[in-house]
């Protein structure tokens, strides 16, 4: 996969090279490159660390998105988690996973929206509690009613079955992004299945 | 996936994937994910300029906060050392007071005058 950049990267197999008396950097490979643009960004190189902001921002996402209640949250998790990686890449091993680890810092993010949300709707907004994943844009009765049935789950039930089944993280994965045993992780999949598959049983006998 | 063969409950229900699929989709558009990288990479830059103090800044932080040290110092000696004075001195009228009030109390014996003279206290 090649492309340049807007930051104007260029990585090549020799690692992340800018190259001579030039400003240009180009993505050639991106899964051995990802260690060079980490190398590159703990040297302080700020357009490296944009390329991981690129490579990474929708998987980032998503794993907000599993745990957060809506859009928004999700958006705001992901700016804090860039923005703890960025500040702890010196702490980084770039021998490991650069995924995984963000992936962690964005779970705790989301986690600590989450929390802070919670706090401050039951201080101000006590109606939101019953209804947190609320969207406009929701018109069908199916969509509707498993929306509410996903928030009959448990936080970490909900965030492993999307995890698993939206985005397919595999159970070791999510325990690691989670903090939790893969057992466990395996047993809210069976979980959240068996509950939200009744759900959609009645809600299709029903319609 | 390897980990689905485990029986009825933990097979994959396609309709309930396809909802949530639904539920959860992310954002379409190349321009949604170039404004959230634009707006993370601007709130690094944010932190940044707020945390990265200049050069010539850090000198004269350093030098300010080595002048107070300093000046903190000395008052404190001073302070301790005026403590110190004022100690000794009510230890000193402490003293006098109490001797003074026994002294008016009774006259003392001659053998208590004497065991007092031997052993230095007035």
């Amino acid at each position: 996969m090649e492309r340049v950049t807007s930051a104007v990267l260029q990585v090549g197999k020799a690692g992340a090279q800018q190259a001579a008396g030039t400003s240009r950097w180009i993505v050639t490979d991106r899964p051995a490159n990802e260690r060079e643009l980490v190398l590159a960004a703990q040297r302080g190189r700020r357009e490296a660390f944009s390329e991981l902001v690129r490579m990474h921002e929708r998987r980032a996402y998503a794993v907000a998105r599993a745990i957060v209640a809506n859009h928004e949250d999700a958006e705001d998790a992901v700016q804090d988690a860039f923005l703890h990686a960025y500040r702890a890449l010196e702490r980084f091993l770039p021998d490991q996973a650069f995924g995984a680890w963000l992936h962690r810092i964005v779970a705790n993010a989301a986690l600590d929206i989450t929390r802070r949300r919670k706090v401050r709707d039951t201080d101000e907004l006590p109606e939101t509690v019953a209804s947190p994943f609320r969207d406009p844009a929701e018109g069908d009765e199916l969509r509707s009613r498993l929306t509410a049935a996903l928030n009959t789950l448990s936080e970490r039930q909900r965030a492993v079955i999307v995890l698993h089944d939206v985005e397919g993280f595999k159970h070791s994965e999510i325990g690691k992004i989670l903090n939790i045993p893969e057992g466990t992780a395996r047993s809210d999949l069976h979980y959240a299945r068996t509950h939200l598959r009744g759900v959609l049983g009645d809600i299709r006998s029903e319609l | 996936m390897s980990d689905e063969h485990r029986g009825p409950e933990l097979v994959r229900d396609d309709a309930l994937t396809a909802a949530l699929r639904a539920i959860y989709q992310k954002p379409t558009g190349e321009a949604y994910w170039a404004g959230l990288e634009r707006r993370i990479n601007d709130r690094i830059d944010e932190a940044e300029t707020w945390w990265t103090v200049p050069d010539g800044w850090t000198k004269v932080g350093l030098a300010a906060a080595a002048a107070v040290l300093l000046v903190a110092g000395g008052l404190y000696a001073r302070a301790q050392a005026r403590l110190d004075r004022t100690l000794a001195y009510e230890a000193i009228v402490e003293v006098e007071g109490l001797e003074s009030a026994l002294a008016q109390r009774e006259p003392l014996s001659q053998e208590q005058a004497t065991l007092r003279k031997l052993t230095g206290h007035q």
